[in-house]
Formats: C-alpha cells, sequence, structure tokens
C-alpha cells in the first residue's frame, strides 16, 4: 500500500516530515519518539489509518481504538500537570508571603502584604478586604483596614494598571504601603468606622467565626437572619467570606472579603487557601502588634531611666548645696549679731555726739560700712533660703503690683515712677512667691539705683510660648555686654552699680526653680530684665 | 511712755536695745534667759516684750507660747537674726517680727506700732 505518512520508515531524511521542526533532528532517527510525538496528531498518518480500515486490515481498528486511549490519557496527564502547576504556584506565592511576614515586625507593613495577597490577582484574586482587629482590652473588633475598588470603573483602572507594572507580588506589597495605605484607610474610613463588634455577642457571625475558629462563607446576607443589618449595609454585598485570625487561642481579629464588582463565586478552594493563608497572617499580625507595645514599653522604660538620672543627679546636688546652704546660713547668722552691735552702738554714738565732734565721720564710716555688709549677708542668706524652694500656685499679677506698692516710697523719693501693664489674661503659675518676689524686688532697685536723675520703670507682664514673662525695664544708660555679664555672675562687679550679689543671685534663684532670666539692652535704650516663669500645668 | 521688757541672751544686745529704746522715752528691763523673763514677768507689770527667739539653749518661741496662754494681753514683738521664721506657725502668735539690723528704726517703729495698736 502506498502510505502518505512516513510513520513506517524506521529512519527519515531530512524534511522527509512536514512535522519535525528545528531543534527536532533527534527524531528523524528515532523510530518510536517520531511515531508517538508527531504522527499521533498528523493529518496524513489520519489518511493512511482511514485507507487501512478501508482495506479491511484488522489492525486499523485496533490501532484506532489504541490511539484513542492514548490521546485521553495524554490528556489527564497533561491537565495533572496544570493542577501542579497551579498548586506549585500557590505555594510559591505563599512561601513568598510567609518570608516577609515572618521577618517584618511593623504592623503596617505586615498588612499592606497580607490585603496585597488576599486582592491581588497573583494572590487569591479576592475583589475586595477588610480587616477588623480586637482592641487592646479585647472588647470590640473594630474596622482597621480596607482594600480594593469602590466602584466598577475604579477596579478597571487598578486591573489595567497592575497589567501594564506587571509587578511581582512582593514588589505590589510594598508600593501598597508605601504610597497607598493611607489613602486606602482614608477611602474605607466610613465602611471602618460602622465596623465596631462587641467580641462578648456570642450570636454575632464574626465573633462565631472566631468561636469556631473557621471560616464562615455567608451567602444571601440581606437575607440572612444571622448577619448583623448594619454589617451587611456597610458592605453592600450578600456574599461574603469571613476567615477568622487566631493565634495560640487569642483572638487578633477577622478579615472579610468578597467578590463585589465580578461577582465571581467564591469556591471552597478559596475558602481552604485563605484559612490556611489565615494561620501565618494571625501570627505575623500578633508579633507585630507586641513588638510595636515592647516599643512602647521600652520608650517608657528609658524615659524613666534617664528620668531617674536625673533625679539622682539632683538629689546629690541637693545634698551638696544643701550643705553649703547650711554652713552658709550658720556662718551668716554668727556674723550678724556682732555686726549688729557695732553698727547699733556706732549709731548710738553718732546720736549723742555733737554736730562739731571729729568722730562723727568715723562713726558715719562704722554704721554705713555695718550696713553694706549687713546687705551682703542679707543676699547671701536669701541665697541659701532658695535652696529649699516651696512651689506653689500664685497670681503673677498680683506678685509684681505687690512689689511695686511695697516699693513706692522709695521710687517717690528718688523721682522714678513706675507704670505697671499686666496682662489680664494671665494663668496662674507655679513658683516660689518669696524668691521671685526677692528677684523682681531686686531688680527694680538695681534699675531704680541705675537712674539717680529719676526715670521710669516699666513692669509688664505677658504669655508668651508657654511661659509667663515679667518684663522690667528702665529708661537709664544701656549697660554695656561686659556690665551685664559681670551682673549676672555672682561676685562680679560694675563700674555702674559697684560690686553685689543682688541680679546674680536673681539669676541663680530662677534658674535653679526652672524659670529663666534674662537681661539685655532694647534698641529703644535702658535696660530689660526678662523673668521667664512656668505656666501651671494642672490647671490649663 | 511705757515698760519694755527686752529679752535676748547677748548682753550686748540686752545694752543696745535698753539705751536706744529709752532714749524714746521707754522705761526698759532686761532678762538674758526665758526664766528670768518668767520671774520679771511676775514681779512686775509690762506693756510690751521684745523677745529673741534664739536664746542659747532655750527657745523664745516657747516663751512666747507661755505668755500668750497666761498673760494674753501682753504683746510680744520677735526679734531674730533668722528671717526664715516668719514662716513658723508660732510665730504667728506674735504681735510684730523684727529682723535683726544695726539700724534700730525698724523696731522701734514696731514698738511704736504695737503698743498704738494695743492702746497702750
Amino acid at each position: 500500500m502506498d502510505w502518505v505518512c512516513c510513520w513506517h520508515r524506521k529512519v527519515v531524511e531530512p524534511g522527509g516530515c512536514p512535522n519535525i521542526g528545528e531543534g527536532e533532528e533527534v527524531l528523524y532517527t528515532s523510530y518510536q519518539r517520531r511515531i508517538l510525538e508527531k504522527c499521533i496528531d498528523c493529518p496524513n498518518f489520519r489518511n493512511d489509518l482511514q485507507k487501512m480500515q478501508e482495506s479491511g486490515n484488522p489492525l486499523g481498528e485496533v490501532v484506532s481504538f489504541l490511539l484513542g486511549e492514548v490521546r485521553e490519557q495524554r490528556g489527564k496527564l497533561q491537565s495533572m500537570v496544570s493542577f501542579l502547576d497551579s498548586r506549585e504556584r500557590e505555594i510559591k506565592f505563599l512561601h513568598e508571603i510567609s518570608l516577609v511576614l515572618q521577618t517584618s515586625v511593623d504592623l503596617d507593613e505586615v498588612l499592606s502584604v497580607v490585603m496585597t495577597a488576599i486582592t491581588a490577582g497573583k494572590g487569591f484574586g479576592m475583589n475586595r478586604a477588610f480587616l477588623l482587629l480586637a482592641d487592646k482590652e479585647r472588647k470590640f473588633l473594630r474596622g482597621y483596614l480596607g482594600v480594593g475598588p469602590l466602584t466598577f470603573g475604579e477596579a478597571w483602572e487598578i486591573w489595567e494598571d497592575i497589567q501594564r507594572d506587571d509587578f511581582t507580588l512582593k514588589e505590589m506589597a510594598r508600593d501598597f504601603y508605601q504610597t497607598k495605605l493611607t489613602s486606602e484607610k482614608q477611602k474605607f474610613h466610613d465602611v471602618l468606622k460602622r465596623m465596631t463588634i462587641p467580641l462578648s455577642d456570642p450570636n454575632h457571625v464574626l465573633v462565631r467565626a472566631l468561636r469556631e475558629k473557621r471560616p464562615i462563607l455567608v451567602e444571601n446576607a440581606f437575607q440572612n437572619p444571622e448577619c448583623d443589618h448594619s454589617l451587611v449595609q456597610a458592605l453592600g454585598v450578600d456574599t461574603f467570606l469571613i476567615t477568622p485570625l487566631i493565634s495560640r487561642n487569642r483572638r487578633i481579629g477577622v478579615i472579610i472579603s468578597d467578590n463585589c464588582i465580578t461577582h465571581k463565586q467564591i469556591t471552597p478552594q478559596d475558602v481552604q487557601s485563605l484559612e490556611t493563608f489565615a494561620f501565618s497572617v494571625a501570627f505575623a499580625i500578633e508579633r507585630a502588634s507586641l513588638y510595636e507595645r515592647l516599643q512602647e514599653e521600652l520608650l517608657k522604660v528609658t524615659a524613666a531611666n534617664v528620668k531617674l538620672k536625673e533625679q539622682q543627679e539632683l538629689i546629690v546636688r541637693m545634698e551638696r548645696m544643701a550643705l553649703v546652704g547650711k554652713i552658709t546660713s550658720s556662718i551668716a547668722h554668727s556674723i550678724r549679731n556682732p555686726l549688729m552691735i557695732i553698727g547699733g552702738f556706732a549709731r548710738t554714738l553718732l546720736r549723742g555726739a555733737a554736730d562739731d565732734d571729729p568722730q562723727r565721720e568715723y562713726l558715719e564710716s562704722i554704721g554705713q560700712q555695718v550696713r553694706q555688709l549687713e546687705e551682703v549677708l542679707e543676699d547671701i542668706l536669701n541665697y541659701s533660703d532658695s535652696l529649699y524652694p516651696t512651689l506653689d500656685i500664685w497670681d503673677v499679677n498680683q506678685l509684681v503690683s505687690a512689689v511695686c506698692r511695697e516699693l513706692n516710697g522709695r521710687l517717690h523719693e528718688r523721682r522714678v515712677a513706675c507704670r505697671l501693664r499686666l496682662d489680664t489674661g494671665l494663668p496662674p503659675a507655679r513658683i516660689d512667691y518669696k524668691q521671685v518676689a526677692y528677684c523682681v524686688r531686686t531688680i527694680v532697685n538695681t534699675a531704680m539705683e541705675g537712674m539717680p536723675e529719676g526715670g521710669e520703670i516699666r513692669a509688664e507682664t505677658r504669655r508668651e510660648n508657654g511661659w509667663i514673662l515679667v518684663e522690667i525695664s528702665d529708661n537709664g544708660v544701656a549697660l554695656s555686654r561686659e556690665s551685664i555679664d559681670a551682673m549676672t555672675t555672682p561676685f562680679g562687679s560694675t563700674e555702674e552699680l559697684g560690686s553685689g550679689l543682688g541680679v546674680a543671685i536673681c539669676k541663680t534663684i530662677m534658674e535653679k526653680h526652672g524659670n529663666l532670666f534674662e537681661v539685655d539692652t532694647p534698641p529703644g535704650g535702658g535696660t530689660r530684665y526678662i523673668i521667664k516663669l512656668p505656666v501651671n500645668r494642672e490647671e490649663t | 511712755m511705757a515698760r519694755l521688757l527686752v529679752v535676748d541672751d547677748e548682753s550686748s544686745i540686752r545694752l543696745l536695745y535698753s539705751q536706744e529704746l529709752a532714749d524714746d522715752g521707754h522705761e526698759v528691763a532686761t532678762a538674758a534667759t526665758a526664766a528670768e523673763a518668767v520671774e520679771k514677768i511676775k514681779e512686775s507689770e509690762f506693756d510690751l516684750i521684745v523677745l529673741d527667739i534664739k536664746l542659747k539653749n532655750e527657745s523664745g518661741l516657747d516663751l512666747l507660747q507661755k505668755v500668750v496662754k497666761e498673760r494674753h494681753n501682753l504683746p510680744v514683738i520677735l526679734c531674730t537674726a533668722f528671717s526664715c521664721f516668719k514662716d513658723d506657725f508660732s510665730a504667728w502668735l506674735a504681735d510684730g517680727y523684727v529682723v535683726k539690723s544695726s539700724d534700730l528704726t525698724e523696731l522701734k517703729e514696731e514698738v511704736k506700732r504695737v503698743l498704738v495698736k494695743k492702746g497702750k
């Protein structure tokens, strides 16, 4: 018989079989393989078989039957291969996801991976997913994050983007984390707000999924009496899948996913895959939340540690200061009595002396020097008193006006006007009244002494950057920078003001109490003293 | 003119105060200890006591409490080198408080003020 096909030849010349292509040259000599791979589907072979049957050859019938069987088996094999392929892809995908989940401790990053995996075509391919997390007290499940399109149009845009960018799942998750997380949270804000379910409600379908530790596929939700009406309204679909997230018996949250756009059926395969996925998700979320809490605790402990160290240093400093204060105070007091007796008698003698008595000058001098020493002692005692501040809540305006009123006589004597401009809306301050009053008094006295010809002192209070400011300025001669430095250093001496402790002590006292003290020369002339006092935080 | 009792453990201060207050026209007696002061108060009538807070090993504040309890209309001016006692509750029982100074004007003013207030 003349055969059209080359099946009966052991060896075929190159070009002898139209089905053998480039790279398949081995088939020219490999007889068995050529029959199995090429002849089976070759139309010439089918013609030859037809001819064989028509000629009454019984092998024609048998070969045809065997051929059908081979084709069927091959089809089965192919579908098995494609099933295995898809399984392999799924395993690869789960592996990729679990790698990210295992390594990340950032809650938002974990959630980005999870939500991308559920909604991406390369992942589980659901249209939308909502995550509800149990709150810290484990009293409520609260809507935390929603991912997916709101409308059909938006869905198309997203899918087109995905096709154009062709990201891997990992890249998509990273892109989502970096660019979309906040906007997605915002997009579903209203829906998420309506998703607050008490964990104590045992009949709620979400709580039931958690209790039974298994996914629940809800169908006909609008008619389902078991479904919370407001939840179904918020979702707006009648079929959705609830996947519980449980880590070592702890209820972490639930994921609700649906196909609101495509209305594709959620298959048992989908349910099973998501359930498997949920194990690692729950674990990763819990770990990330624990890590977050650990970080918070760590910050608290670090802050407490710093505070403790500060307190310890403060105690050491205060002990040292207290000792210095005790010694200073004891010396000052033992000097005070004899000094007072010397000065007192000098004054008595002076009063008894005749106007032309040559001793008068000596007595006057003793009196003056004693007075000066007494002033120094007063300053030192004030300083040692300042080591033990008594903080309380005071009205700064009342303090400033009381001090100015007290100095009224001396101001008048020296022809110095004192103008007050007090802010009536000032909050109360937390200060040592005695010490602040001492400072205000010292500043007014210093300003007054700097204006022997008389002048004007302005005392102003106001609120600025969380502080209460007391600003006292005079219109006397502006001090040089060196004079100001000397004035604010203990025992420094200035040409204009002589030597003394006054302003330096004010600065030390104020700064020790956590207040600020500045002296400067404003462009308009004169000298400006600024005390910054803390607002009483408990009241504001 | 009033009868004053100056209580101070320092003899020079007793002398200084007596002289200065006598110059203002008052009759001044002195005591160096609390016991001596109690004795003097019993013996004769006074219009005012000028009392130091630190008396060797005694506290002037104890004597102040005793006087307030037993002779409640006898005014007392506390006179001390320590300004911190101003905040001591028992010091508030006194009619006046003066921090020691070589310039006795403040003490004299205080004596005058308290005497006028008590109508003496």
